[in-house]
């Protein structure tokens, strides 16, 4: 019966969404494969095309005022107007919204008026000190 | 802005020739690009990139926003501004996150649960009433000086 190995390092760290895997234990740090390389040459490719075209327009005699970033443009974009174009009501969106727009204010008007009910039950009983007395 | 409509953000890509186009409109690699999961939310064909923040970020590389380790043109991060380094950081930590969050809770909440204990069974040593001198401080709590005070015994024989 073969034994099962113990658990890697990374397995045991168990990365999570407020931590990421430190280089030391994740296999990709220690993957030479040519398909790797392949990778990190077209990624290289990519960033020097975009590095010159930045340049290009910073080390300009007459530059323009503000050299506009694409990637700023396309998430201010991406966050602002392109939500409602894309939105799609789902099970999921629809219970979500009304969690989060119904929901608090249900809670507070029940809150609120119960807190009221209770005080309006103690004037009435004569159990309730007024605050703010103008007569001494 | 100047960019023309298939520059911008736009819906989710359906066809891999439309996967193709965003990713080479977002700058990215056909095979890196990922795009949020259609489910309705708003995210549209904008790029799902790993949860990193920009403390991990190399320090000694030529950025060319090195504030914020950031490069021109380079796809940012949809909650980009809560990864920045004024804010959330997601660097490995040298002790897991769940040993610290363990070690945490245990002790939080045993401290809590004494704590409660202790205010419902209160334990200290037996006192008895302060004894004070000059007849139980007779003068000096208004007692009238021509009247003889009360005479105040504390002992048992």
């Amino acid at each position: 019966m073969a034994s099962v190995p113990p658990p890697s390092a990374a397995r045991l760290y168990r990365a999570n969404r407020f931590v990421s895997l430190p280089a030391e234990l994740d296999p990709d740090t220690y993957d030479t494969s040519p398909e790797k390389r392949r990778a990190e040459a077209e990624r290289l490719a990519i960033r020097s095309r975009l590095k010159r075209q930045y340049l290009l327009q910073l080390n300009n005699p007459s530059p323009p005022a503000v050299i506009e970033d694409p990637a700023l443009l396309r998430w201010a974009y991406a966050k602002s107007q392109n939500v409602y174009p894309t939105f799609r009501p789902t099970p999921k969106t629809s219970f979500l919204g009304a969690a989060y727009a119904l929901g608090p204010l249900v809670f507070w008007i029940f809150v609120l008026k119960a807190d009221r009910d209770c005080k309006e039950k103690r004037i009435q009983e004569g159990k309730y000190k007024r605050p703010f007395s103008v007569f001494f | 802005s100047e960019m023309s409509a298939d520059m911008l953000p736009g819906p989710y890509p359906r066809t891999p020739e439309e996967r193709a186009a965003a990713a080479k409109k977002y700058n990215m690699r056909v095979e890196d690009y990922q795009p949020y999961p259609d489910d309705g939310m708003g995210y549209g064909d904008y790029p799902m990139l790993p949860d990193k923040s920009h403390y991990e970020r190399d320090p000694w590389y030529q950025w060319d926003q090195p504030d914020m380790r950031h490069n021109w043109g380079e796809p940012m991060h949809w909650q980009f501004d809560m990864y920045t380094r004024n804010r959330a950081d997601t660097s490995p930590t040298v002790v897991p996150w769940h040993t610290m969050s363990k070690h945490f809770f245990i002790f939080l909440g045993t401290m809590l649960v004494m704590f409660g204990l202790g205010t419902i069974y209160p334990s200290y040593m037996p006192v008895g009433p302060k004894q004070y001198p000059f007849d139980d401080l007779y003068l000096e709590k208004g007692g009238d000086p021509s009247k003889k005070p009360p005479p105040v015994i504390h002992y048992e024989i």
